[in-house]
Formats: structure tokens, sequence, C-alpha cells
């Protein structure tokens, strides 16, 4: 019974997959992926032992089907998909074969948010504090958040911060609540202002042992959507500690956990109360700054790595029914971890996600960093599918010296083809707030995060583009150094969203770059260092025909050169519009004098049997309407005049 | 008169009076020209070019010292109110014509016509397209009987124009400026022309013209502005929003036009002798001599030279060698020619010829000897020898006058009437038909000689005072300046230059075939 399975199927994709499979090749244990036909040549595919196709991800008898015909006697979920469906973990238990996870019973209970707070209540653990609305709000710990029941968007939502406002706000509250959503039951509950997400790693085996694996802080987070995690948590005392971590312990006992878990709290920053959230019943994307920070040993500062913790390990040891090998008490914390989470989003411009090819993949090689990704150069990225490409994780013996190599390690990190928000994370991570931790789980959905300059970039597109005309383009005596006969030798110049003069020495070493003295450092394989102006900076370089494209401090540029062949700006005199053919004017949308955007239409023509729409070539006010509906024009007849605005 | 020792110096002046040449017309013309939004001529050229393209430009001191009204007026026409020359648009080399406004609104002054004949003349035999900037206000109208009519003259332009289009020379023309009268044949002739809106106009007679002859009020823009010929007219094929997008459109132009098919050429090598050191072993005295063996070996590949008949006739110095991997045949001179000099020479060029090999010619010649021995002995005889062969050779030559240029000399070493494909000098150079101390006592003699047969007499002091002016005379018209200005050279060059120049020559070159050699008729 105790003895460690000999196949493993992996019922997931991308960067989860690859970790899992990673502890399978290290403890002997053969894996085996599913991929989708999107997925048949993916990372996890080609890191397993084997691999079965599957219709999707989510198909709870096609994954079963899977692991029974490729002879796994066990399922590591991973996270998302079907990691949290008890009705997989059933029928896992149906087929006999083991889940990496809790039992369905468990996974059912713990699924159910009213479940959930009547077990943490019945263990102890506690829960944000919740009134009856005809309670005596002099009772109440304010403020309170006074809700729809039936409610979302804000809407018959109500902060009450003193007792007198308690009535008017319910009546407001539920007169809103009638109206949007049909019902007006409210709910009464402890309203935090400032909450910090701080949650517990818990891990328990068949034999009754529970232990905890302290905590991780996941505040700065986007909509519930974490950007960054790290270990342990920065602003709570031993105290704090001590009440979260027993209480997930007693949480786990009293559900009779078995394997990975996460207790989640909110903390409130004022009253340093912590309140039950939710329990998480798998392995969580953010375990790898556990992993970097608990240790088992009394290795001391620095120390070896013997002492450090696979969590999928413990996962694979207590699901074929191991002991927990792991003894609270000689748990402990190494250090400070931080985590960001990569992902294929233009953070700068609504969050929208993004896909595309990965040109060119960059993961950062700087000390003290751990990658996890499944997300190579060349790799399509599309919108199918999570769109977090992979985790940097940087570890260091402090907070600080933790921020400061997730910052050397976010430079070094460059994806190029699709926008990322690798830059995003960086800027968010060298923020004062960020360093300060000061930001609540709120923050981020009202702070703005400065987009950073494309000045520096720039230099690089520049500087790299006169590099490369020098060194690749024509050879002999044509060849680009800027000669001039009996004078100075003439800038490069590099026509990008404007024209910048590249000077370079006649060592092509150094040089200026629109009055920037630059000295080239390194340029090689698409990675350039230059020193500008005394400064060190690194960045990613591709340039083609049509554009240069730059990745400084994980944000991605592209400089699009100029294109001939792009439309006109209107002409003088193109306000007027005539028959670019005789024929008959099929319809009129406008009217003398109707304002009009550019690109409206403004009437139809057929002629030559086709209908050739009239469009507004820029936005104004119409003048002139030259012929009616039925009118038969001939060639250059004025149709339709338009006055621009002026701007 | 320079003393030995100071090329630098000489290389220094050079580079001022470029650099002063190159900043066009005055400040305030300058400031105007930018003011309405156009690039100055230079920085169109840059823009127009490949980032961090060379440019060979050809005769950038051309009418330096002419056309001014004062004794120092060096700058009245900058670079002849043109620059021309040779870079790379879109990978592929191109000749480039470009007027500049800032100089009497880029109008054509004799030397201007010349300058723009001679780029079309690189273009031609080089087969190298041609893009004209066009922004000039015609033919300068006080001197228009040496800039109109003759056959050298400005309607000349039109005629290579359209010459050249026939033999796939591909003209494209970029309208951004005016474009008047005559000038507006330029875009009109071009197999392809862009006109930037708002700011070229092309006519044949201007509104103040217009209104002379029929009464007519217009505007230029509407008599020929960008949007009439790009939209009305269909003088233009292309319209551009400013002089950038007008310069990209001509790059997009040329990046369709066919790849020119060019020889294979052996690796490079850098000379292992410095060309740093040209500096100190050439002497700037004309008059001194040294051995040409110390240029050729600072020039060419390898500093590898391969000699001909080294033991013979040695005030010529003939070998093989490479430049920028191409092959070259050189023909230097190494002391006066003498009838065996002049021999050598021939078969020597003769040799290249036959083997399709380009001819370098080092010009440092005083003349051909002179005397009753060599006269008797049919040194004319040879030295015709010498003139045919370089006159009817078929491969690229190019010249460079490192020193004397005078007399015959000029011809049988590739002077400009030989058409060589590139002609250039070091600022030590001198050319004249001979030295002016030889021209001065030639004047004295004969004038002595007269004045002896009546009899009267011609006093030391007389004679020092009559030949002074000549001496004058031909110091001032012998200067490198003097040639430059009046294209009789495509440039005064930095000697340590010359590899470079004589490299993109024959990269140039290399685009034109060469036909079979054939000669006339060799006076034995």
């Amino acid at each position: 019974m105790t003895r460690m399975f000999d196949t493993v199927l992996v019922a997931n994709r991308g960067e989860i997959a690859l970790r899992v499979i990673r502890t399978c090749d290290r403890l002997g244990v053969r894996s085996v992926a599913i991929h989708t036909d999107l997925d048949a040549t993916a990372p996890h595919v080609r890191a397993a032992t084997e691999a079965v196709r599957v219709g999707s991800y989510l198909d709870v008898d096609e994954v079963v089907a899977a692991a029974q015909s490729s002879g796994a006697q066990a399922v590591h979920p991973g996270y998302g998909f079907l990691s949290e469906r008890a009705a997989f973990a059933q029928a896992l238990e149906d087929a006999g074969i083991a889940l990496v996870g809790p039992t369905a019973a468990v996974m059912e209970q713990m699924g159910r948010k009213d479940h959930a707070r009547e077990v943490a209540v019945a263990a102890g653990v506690p829960v944000v504090p919740s009134y009856a609305v005809t309670d005596d709000p002099a009772t109440f710990a304010l403020p309170v958040l006074v809700k729809a029941a039936a409610g979302g968007g804000g809407k018959g939502m109500r902060v009450v911060r003193t007792v007198g406002e308690y009535a008017d706000a319910v009546a407001a509250a539920r007169r809103e609540a009638q109206s949007s959503f049909g019902d007006d039951t409210l709910l009464v509950e402890k309203y935090v202002e400032r909450g910090r997400h701080v949650e517990v790693q818990v891990l328990a085996d068949h034999h009754g042992h529970v232990v905890h694996l302290f905590e991780r802080d996941c505040s700065t987070q986007r909509r519930h959507q974490k950007v960054l995690e790290e270990a342990p948590a920065p602003t709570i005392d031993e105290a704090v500690r001590e009440r979260i971590t027993s209480a997930a312990v007693d949480l786990a006992r009293e559900v009779g956990y078995r394997n990975a878990g996460t207790v989640e709290f909110l903390l409130d920053v004022d009253t340093d109360e912590a309140y039950f959230l939710e329990m998480n019943t798998r392995l969580q994307v953010e375990h790898p700054v556990t992993e970097a920070v608990v240790s088992t040993g009394s290795t001391g500062e620095g120390g070896s790595t013997g002492g450090s913790i696979d969590l999928v390990e413990h996962m694979l040891r207590v699901a074929a029914g191991e002991e927990l090998a792991l003894r609270q008490e000689d748990l402990q914390l190494r250090g400070h971890a931080i985590e960001a989470r990569v992902y294929a989003e233009d953070s700068f411009h609504g969050f929208l996600p993004q896909a595309g090819r990965a040109t060119l993949v960059r993961w950062p090689t700087t000390p003290r960093t751990r990658v996890d990704h499944a997300l190579e150069s060349g790799q399509q990225v599309s919108t199918s599918y999570d769109p977090m490409l992979g985790k940097v994780v940087a570890h260091g013996p402090t907070r600080e010296a933790a921020r400061q190599a997730l910052l050397a390690a976010l430079d070094d990190t460059a994806i190029l083809g699709l926008t990322t928000n690798a830059g995003f994370l960086r800027a968010l991570v060298a923020s004062g707030e960020f360093r300060d931790t000061t930001i609540d789980t709120a923050w981020l959905d009202t702070a703005v995060v400065p987009e950073p300059e494309p000045d520096v970039a720039r230099v690089f597109a520049a500087w790299t583009d006169a590099m490369l005309a020098a060194d690749h383009g024509r050879p002999g005596p044509f060849r680009a150094d800027g000669f001039r006969l009996a004078g100075e030798r003439a800038p490069f110049l590099v026509h990008l969203d404007r024209t910048v003069r590249v000077h370079r020495d006649a060592d092509g070493l150094g040089g200026t770059v629109d009055g920037v003295t630059v000295r080239q450092l390194l340029a090689e394989r698409h990675v350039v260092r230059l020193d500008l102006d005394g400064r060190r900076h690194q960045a990613v370089v591709h340039a083609d025909r049509h554009a240069v494209e730059v990745v400084h401090q994980g944000q991605r540029f592209v400089f699009e050169r100029p294109d001939v062949a792009l439309q006109h700006g209107p002409a003088a005199g193109a306000g007027t519009l005539t028959a670019p053919m005789p024929g008959t004017v099929l319809a009129v949308d406008v009217a003398e004098g109707d304002r009009v955007a550019e690109g409206a239409r403004l009437g139809v023509l057929e002629a030559m049997k086709m209908e050739v729409a009239l469009t507004a070539p820029f936005a104004g006010t119409v003048t002139t309407v030259g012929a009616p509906v039925g009118g038969r024009v001939a060639l250059g007849e004025v149709l339709f005049e338009v006055e621009a605005d002026d701007d | 008169m320079s003393s030995p020792g100071d090329l630098r110096s000489l290389v220094d002046d050079l580079r001022e009076r470029t650099e002063a040449v190159r900043r066009g017309g005055s400040e305030a013309a300058r400031r105007k020209h930018t003011d309405r939004g156009k690039l100055l001529v230079r920085d169109r050229v840059d823009a127009l070019l490949d980032p961090g393209s060379p440019f060979l430009e050809l005769s950038a001191l051309a009418a330096y010292g002419m056309y001014g009204t004062g004794e120092d007026d060096l700058l009245a026409v900058p670079s002849a109110s043109i620059v021309t020359g040779i870079g790379t648009i879109e990978g592929r080399l191109c000749v480039v014509v470009a007027n500049d406004a800032t100089v009497k609104g880029g109008t054509y002054y004799p030397m201007t016509v010349k300058k723009h004949l001679r780029a079309q003349e690189v273009a031609r035999a080089n087969r190298l397209p041609c893009v004209y900037l066009v922004d000039s206000g015609g033919a300068f109208l006080p001197m228009q009987d040496d800039v109109f009519p003759d056959r050298e003259h400005f309607g000349r332009i039109f005629f290579n124009q359209a010459n050249l289009s026939r033999e796939g020379v591909a003209q494209i023309a970029s309208v951004m400026g005016s474009c008047t009268a005559g000038g507006a044949y330029v875009p009109a002739m071009s197999d392809e022309s862009v006109i930037v809106r708002d700011q070229g106009t092309i006519f044949l007679g201007g509104p103040p013209l217009v209104k002379a002859a029929t009464g007519e009020e217009v505007t230029a823009e509407e008599l020929g502005g960008g949007e009439v010929h790009a939209r009305l007219s269909g003088v233009v094929d292309h319209l551009a929003e400013d002089d950038a997008h007008a310069l990209a459109i001509v790059r997009s132009i040329v990046a369709t036009l066919p790849a020119p098919e060019l020889p294979t050429t052996a690796p490079v090598e850098e000379p292992t002798v410095d060309p740093e050191g040209l500096y100190d072993v050439v002497p700037t005295d004309t008059r001194t001599p040294y051995d040409v063996r110390e240029v050729i070996t600072r020039i060419v590949d390898g500093s590898r030279f391969a000699e001909f008949k080294q033991l013979y006739a040695e005030t010529l110095v003939c070998g093989f060698a490479k430049i920028w991997g191409h092959d070259v045949g050189i023909v230097a001179n190494n002391g006066i020619l003498f009838a065996e000099s002049a021999r050598k020479g021939a078969h020597f060029i003769e040799l290249c010829n036959q083997r399709r090999i380009p001819l370098v010619f080092l010009q440092n010649i005083s003349g051909f000897m002179v005397g009753k021995e060599y006269e008797n002995g049919g040194i004319a005889r040879d030295g015709a020898k010498l003139v045919t062969a370089v006159a009817c050779s078929v491969v690229p030559k190019f010249t460079v006058v490192i020193g004397g240029s005078f007399g015959a000399g000029n011809y049988g070493m590739c002077g400009r009437a030989y058409d060589p494909r590139f002609l250039w000098m070091w600022p030590n150079a001198r050319i004249s038909v001979m030295g002016g101390e030889q021209a001065a006592s030639v004047l004295a003699t004969v004038r002595r000689d007269g004045l002896e047969r009546r009899g009267e007499e011609w006093s030391a002091q007389d004679e020092e005072e009559f030949k002074a002016p000549v001496r004058d005379q031909y110091e001032h018209q012998g200067s490198p300046y003097y040639s430059t200005a009046r294209l009789w050279d495509d440039g005064v060059i930095d000697p340590v230059d010359t590899r470079r120049v004589l490299g993109m020559g024959l990269e140039a070159a290399a685009h034109a075939p060469v036909p079979d050699p054939s000669y006339g008729i060799f006076r034995m």
C-alpha cells in the first residue's frame, strides 16, 4: 500500500504539468501527459514519458479513460481544469485510481462557501462577522457592508461607518436591490476597509498528520487575479502568524483533509484580525514561494538546499499512502521569496489578453531565481487557455534582497512577438508601494502604474539597427560606416517612430544616439548591453524589415519603420466627394448641416453594377448634398462636400 | 608654396574648405528653408541613402572661388548649388543629384550645369540609377548665354534623361521645391516621380510669367502644386506629405529596380603598411623625387604589388594588385617619361584590356623627356603609342593626380580628356600645360628674341617683372582648387582616403559590362 506509484498521469498542461513531470522524473516515476490537438507538440507533451490525446482537458470521462489506458495508478491534477472538480475525484475513486489531492467528499464540502464557513466556525476559525439586518447596529463591529443577497457589481451595496447611517443605508440598499435584482433580501457583514490576502499552506496524510508550511501574502491582485505573491507575509507578526497557521491546521483536521491545501484569510490591515475566506483543495500557482522559504533542517542562512521541500513529491507520497515525512517542529522559514506571474496581456491598456507568436523568449538566468514556465521561442500563444506564460520567483535572505533579485530577473526577462505584463510587473515590483508593503487587495483596481517611457528602448532600437546595418549590411567600400570625403562620418539616420541620429565611432563600440553617449558592452544573440550616459542598461532587440522590437526592463516596445504605403492625410479639397463613375444615387444618408464623423457613410452610388459607399474623409459638417436619391450623375459631379472641423 | 612634410596641413585646409561649402547657403537662407519644413540638401541626401551609407560626393568644391564679386568671395555659389554623388539606396548604388535651394534658389550656373551633366555621365558609364531631388528655380538668368544654348548646356540634362532611360538606367525624381521652366522637364522626363504636397511645384511658366503672357492670375499651388500634378495633370506619380515621406517613397521605388549582376571579387585585405604613413612619405613639393611604390603599398590589398617589367624603363612603374578585392593594373609615374617608359606603359595597358582588368593611373608627371636625342629618337612616336593605348582602353580607368600633371604627361597618364571613370586630385597636386617657371622662361625667351631682333635691350629687372605675373598666373591656375572648381576632376581627396575612394569607383564601375578591346593604328 505504501509503495510509490510507478506511473502518474498529469491532468494539466503548461508550466504546472512540466513542474509535476520534473518531480516524477526525479523520483523515477513514469509520467503521462494529456493534450488536445492544439497542444500536440506542447512542451509538457515532449517532457512526459508518454502522452495521450484528449478532446478537452475538462472532460472527466476522457481523462479518467486516459489514466486507465496508460496504466497510471494516480492522477496529479495541477491547478485549474479538473483539480477542484469533486465529480472528477469521485470518478477516479470509482475507477480505483488515486487522486493526488483530497477525497471527493472533502472537495465537495470545501468547494461550497457556505459549507466551508460552517466547517471553519466548527473548527473555531474566525470568519468575517455577519449580522441579521434586524440586529441592533450598536452591537456591530463597524464598519459594516450592507449588500443585496442576490447582488453583484456594487449595486445595492452600502458601507456603514456609524450607527446613525444604518437605517438610511438599509433603506437605500433595499430599494436598489429590489429594482436591480427583484429581490430585496439584504446581508450585513463586517466591512474590511483595507485587507491583505494571506494564505496558509497545509499538508496532511492518511495517518492524521497535519502540518503547515507557513503563509504566503498575495495581496497584489487585480480583480481577484494574483499578480505578485510572497512568503512569508511581510506585514504580520509572530502572534498573527501563530494564529492563522494553527487555525489552518485546525481547519484541515476538522474536515479530515488529506494532501496539500491552502487556507485563505483576509487580514484586516487596521485591526490585524484575520478572517477565513476559503480553502483551496489543490496545489497553488504560487507554491514555489513556499518551497523557496520553508526548510526542514536546521541549515542556517544561505545553507544547503538539502532541506528544501518539494511539495509535489510530498503530495505524491501522501497520495501513495506514505506517512508524512515532515514534522512541524522541523519546519522553519529561511529568507524571503517573491513570485511574479507573467501573463500574455497588455497591462497598460486595459489588461487586454494578448495572443500571437512569441518569436523570441528569454527567461531570466539571474542568481537566486527560479522560473517555472512552458513558453519557448517560436511558440504560438492562443487565447484558448490560461494566459499565464510563466512564473518568475526570486529568493533572498531578506524581503528587500528578494525584491532586488526579482527586479534583476524581470530585467532579464524578454518575450518578443507579443505583449506581456513583464514590464508592468517590473514597474510594480519597483514601486514604492510594493517596497513599503502598503498594497492591499483593492489597490490595483484603482491605482495607475505609470507606463514606462520608450526613450531608453528607442536608443537601443536605433543603436542596434545602426550596428546591424554596419556589421551585416553591404560589405566592401560602400559598407555602412557613414564615410564622407574630407569630413566627419555622417550619422546613421534610423527611421523609427521618429528619425534617430546615431553616430558610431570607428570601432563601433561607442558613439551617440540623439546626443546620448553610448558605450556598447555586449551585443550577442539579440542581447544588447549599453552604457548610456554612464548608466548600464540591458535590452533584447530584434530588428526586421518592418520594425525594431525592444524589450527593456520587461517592457516590450515595437518601433515600426515608416510605411510609405500608409494612408495619406486628407488633402486640401479632399472634402469634396465626386462621382467616381457615371451612375445613380442609391442612398443619401445626410443632409446639409449634419455633423459627420470620419468614415461615416454619406451615401451610396450605383454604377457599373457596383455599389460605391461614399464616406466622410474626416470629421466635419456636410455643406453640400449634390444629388438626391435616384438622381443620375455624371463622372466627376459633386455629390457631397464636407467641411473639416477646426482643430 | 608648400614645404615638404606638411601634407597634413594641406589636408586640414581641404577639410576646412569642404566644411565651409557643405554648410550651403547663408544662415538666413538656410533658416528660411528649414522654417518651411524643408530639409537641407545634405540632410535630404542622408535621409535618402541607407542608414550609414557612405556617400562618394562628386566635386563638392565645384564653383569654389567662382562667380564672386569680391576677391575673397570663395563661397559665392557653394558646391555650385547642387550636390551630386554615389551612395546606396535599398542596398544598391545610385547616383544622387540634389539642388540646394539655399544657394541662389538652386538656380543653374554654368558649373551647376556641368556638374549635373557630369553626374549623369557617371550614371551612364557605370549604369547606376539616378535620383533627382529637385528644388531649383531653373537657369541663372544673368548667365543664360553660358547656361542655355550650347551642346553641353541645360538642354543636355533632358537629352541625357531620355537616353539614360532608353539604356535602362532608371530616372527617378522627387520634386521638393520649385521646378520651374526647363527644370519642369526633370520630373516629366523621369521614369517615376514624386512631389511633396504644398511644397513642390512644377510649371513651365511661373505665376508672374503667366500674368505677363495671358493676364491670368493664379497661385503657384493652383498652377502646378502637388495636388494638381498628382490628381489632375499626371505629371507626377506619387504625392508625399513632406520631405521625409517623399524620400521614403523614392526608396520604395528604388527597391523595385532589378538587382544588378556584379562580378565576384576576392576577399578584401587591408594594406599591411599603414596608409596614414602617406602623410610622411609624400613630399608636397612636386619637384622632390620619391619612390611611388611608397604610395602603391599603402593603397593595395595586403600591400601586395606584382610588378611588370620591374627592371625596364624604371620611370614608369606598372603592375597588378587588388584594391578592395578588385583586380587592378596600376600605372604610376616614378620620374619623367622616356620612349621606353611609354612603350612599357602601352604594353601594360594592352595586357589589362586583354584581361579586362581596370586601370589605375597614379599621376605625378612633369612631362616627356625633351631634347634633340629624344626627338630624333622618335619619342613622340612612342608617346603616341601610350596615348593611343590609354584613349582606346575599354576597361574602367581611374586617375589620381598625386603630384604634378603637366603637358603631354597628362595625356599619357589618362587626364580628364581621356575619360577616366573618375579623376581625383590630392591637395598637393599641380596641373597646367607646363610649370609656371618654364612658362615664364619660354614667354620671356620669345619676348627677348623679339626685342633683340629689333636691337632693343631687356634688363634683368624688366625680365623679372615680365616673368612674375606669368608665374603667378600658373601658380593660381595650377592649384587643385582652381581645377576642382571647374570640374576638371571629381574632387580633391585626402590621400589617406585614396584606397577607399578607388574601391568605391571600382565597385561602381563593376556595374557596367566591359566591351571587347580594339585600337586604332599604333605608330610603329
